[in-house]
């Protein structure tokens, strides 16, 4: 996977100081090939009363897929996700899990596995009888039983713990328990609803990377639903972003990134976020430019055709922090707002004339900036064209 | 909280005694009236009966007492009167408080859905909260009534003996009345602690595959028993010390087969004037009680789940 500058090296560092979960115990997890199934969604709206959590809504998770549902607080994300499970019912709209329709299928019944946010661990159970439970919910034999959560708990470390309840475990110890509680039965899915939220930032580089770790060896089928679109970008083999509850696309981590289908996509992937300039198309110095507080962008040949073609005045381009440098000869005026130092590189906060803040990214040997200081910008890197109505995608220029 | 540490140290070594023992006054002191209330309320009222429990009534008023020692104690808790009151006292209980805490999870559980008007319910089923004890017993001993008893009617025991004067249905009509006496204050208890049971947890476990009764008990049942067992524990002390229903609706008959514990006892102090015997009775019941509820201490102790 080539990602972008800013993700690839957060995946190296969080690959490296990861303990690896033991090959052996996972070649015996009780999980056969072939037991994950697809997940989907078809044309599903779900309205509370006058409020619509999720409009016709269509994405399927092929089985075995690592698919992160991606977007805002209130977007509708876990909603779907309960949809999946059979918490909720769909107002209109198909679920359907292998191929085979169940939305008249009780939650109990559609083996599925979830993972809650709070991880929703049975307080007067010890850490092996919640993994057990969902054995015995299935009247499977106690001898089996054992072995399995004997079998699970050795694979995500556990072993020292089954005795323990799980308000004697920490926030790290409680996310194993119940991602081993969803892993001992097999299910044809697993449901993950923000499962990392709860845990501090160095516990959460390495739960995600063994989640991934987990999905690369063991043939599951992940939804995994996240606001934090680092988890998205690292963990997911394709990335749906919904707002508002409407899916906005469905692509993989790079295309989302590379091709955002939208201004919002555009602004909602990447940290620190792109930057939407709107301005006007103008013909200076035999070139079209794109007129912006401070000065002015630069279209590259496919870009020019493109707004000539539609015959746009007004124009919405959208440049990623890389896509802007320092130059003396920049055709931009801007003042440094804001310098945040992220150890490898710099993000740096410009105030455009009109009020508008632009972020770059630059190395972290490059000499430091005063807040308040005059600088140019240049666009150095890939211009997005978006359409100025409705905020679609309408061309990526190369420079 | 350092700084208030090494203060106090200091302090402490300037003077070192004056402050522990000015602290312990203080504290002595707003114990104090609690103290005396209980003194003078529970605990010389306790003391007295007991030593009255050494004497034996005299057959007439006004002739004195007689000091016989543990003599009386042994005589009266040997005797067939006592164990019979025990034991339909204890039979009184057994009809009243597992089945009172069953109705009051169940009622609580129908009145937990989201539905439309189930505050109406709510309401209705916390109704009897409301209700005296002599309140509700005037109501069922007017619908009981064998010649104009709504009750009786249905029951088919129009005329003749009333349930009330059955020997062998008086005890289950006067429990009757009982479990609905306290079924509000169950129902109110049951649904604050059901409240508590946060709805995840019933969603995973329907997720990982478990039938409804499975979440009742593996789930809802766990997360209740601080509440069940408190329950427990005020009801059978309540059911001990009954006495409302039995006096307005039996009277202790027919042919004493409602006559419990405390109502004996109220019989012996006020109507017969035996109060030696009474106070035999009273430090009877402190003492089964006491007992009782350690035993009950003992055996929820590893069955109740506390959360932190």
């Amino acid at each position: 996977m080539t990602s972008p500058p800013g993700n690839s090296t957060e995946i190296d560092s969080s690959r490296a100081d990861f303990t690896p979960v033991t090959d052996k115990a996972l070649a015996a997890l009780p999980l056969e090939r072939g037991a994950a199934s697809s997940v989907a969604l078809e044309g599903i709206t779900k309205s509370y009363g006058p409020v619509t959590a999720i409009r016709d809504l269509t994405l399927e998770a092929r089985a075995g897929e690592f698919l992160v549902l991606l977007g805002p607080s209130g977007c509708g994300k876990t909603t779907a996700l309960r949809l999946v499970a059979g918490l909720e019912d769909p107002t209109s709209g198909t679920v359907r899990i292998g191929g085979r329709v169940v939305n008249d299928v009780d939650a109990k019944d559609r083996d599925v596995a979830m993972v809650f946010q709070s991880y929703a661990l049975y307080p007067h159970l010890s850490v092996g009888r919640n993994i057990e439970f969902p054995l015995r919910a299935r009247q499977v034999p106690a001898s089996q039983r054992r072995q399995l959560v004997a079998t699970v708990a050795e694979s995500l470390r556990l072993e020292q713990l089954l005795d323990r309840k799980p308000a004697q475990l920490s926030g790290g110890q409680r996310q194993r328990v119940a991602l081993a509680r969803a892993i001992v039965r097999r299910p044809r899915a697993f449901l993950m609803d923000e499962p990392l939220s709860n845990l501090d930032a160095q516990l959460r580089v390495q739960m995600r990377a063994e989640l991934v770790e987990l999905h690369t060896r063991v043939d599951i089928t992940i939804l995994y639903v996240t606001h934090d679109q680092v988890e998205a970008m690292t963990m997911g083999q394709r990335i749906a972003i919904l707002n508002e509850g409407v899916l906005q696309q469905l692509d993989t981590p790079e295309a989302v990134y590379r091709r955002p289908a939208n201004a919002f996509v555009a602004g909602f992937v990447g940290s620190p976020p792109m930057n939407i300039l709107r301005g006007r198309a103008v013909a200076e110095d035999d070139a079209l430019w794109v007129a912006v507080p401070g000065g002015r962008v630069g279209l590259s040949p496919p870009l020019v055709r493109a707004v000539e073609d539609r015959a746009l005045r007004e124009v919405v381009v959208g440049l990623r922090p890389e896509a802007l440098s320092l130059d003396p000869n920049g055709t931009i005026a801007a003042a440094v707002s804001l310098v945040e130092l992220v150890g490898h590189e710099q993000h740096v906060a410009l105030r455009l004339p009109g009020g508008q803040l632009v972020w770059i990214r630059m190395g972290s040997e490059a000499p430091r900036m005063r807040t308040g200081q005059d600088v140019r910008i240049a666009a150095t890197g890939t211009v997005h064209l978006f359409d100025p109505q409705t905020g679609n995608l309408i061309e990526v220029g190369n420079e | 909280m350092g700084a208030r540490h090494r203060a106090r140290g200091a302090h402490a070594r300037q003077r070192p005694q004056s402050r522990p023992l000015r602290k312990a006054g203080a504290a002595y002191l707003f114990v104090l009236p609690a103290l005396v209330a209980f003194g003078v309320f529970v605990f010389y009222p306790l003391v007295k009966t007991a030593y009255l429990g050494f004497f034996t009534s005299p057959p007439a008023p006004n002739l004195p007492s007689h000091y016989v020692g543990l003599t009386q104690y042994r005589a009266v808790l040997s005797s067939s009167d006592f164990l019979d009151s025990l034991w339909r006292t204890v039979q009184f209980v057994l009809y009243t408080v597992p089945a009172g805490i069953v109705l009051g999870i169940g009622l609580a559980m129908l009145a937990n859905q989201r539905l439309a008007g189930i505050r109406i319910f709510r309401t209705i089923y916390s109704s009897t909260v409301a209700t005296s004890a002599a309140v509700a017993a005037v109501i069922f001993f007017t619908l009981l009534n064998p010649q104009v008893g709504l009750l009786s009617y249905w029951l088919g025991r129009k005329g003749g003996s009333g349930v009330l004067q059955s020997s062998s249905l008086a005890l289950p009509a006067v429990s009757v009345v009982t479990i609905w006496q306290n079924i509000g204050f169950t129902f109110i208890l049951m649904s604050a602690a059901l409240q508590s049971v946060p709805d995840d947890l019933l969603e995973a476990a329907r997720v990982d595959g478990a039938s409804s009764w499975l979440r009742f008990r593996s789930v809802t049942i766990p997360l209740l028993s601080p509440m069940i067992f408190f329950t427990t524990i005020v009801g059978v002390i309540g059911g001990f010390q009954s006495f409302g229903q039995i006096d307005i609706l039996t009277q202790g008959g027919p042919n004493n087969h409602t006559l419990l514990l405390i109502y004996d006892l109220y019989q012996q102090a006020f109507k017969y004037d035996n109060t030696g015997y009474a106070a035999v009775l009273s430090v009877a019941l402190f003492g089964i009680l006491l007992l009782l509820t350690f035993m009950q201490f003992w055996f929820f102790q590893r069955r109740v789940f506390y959360a932190r």
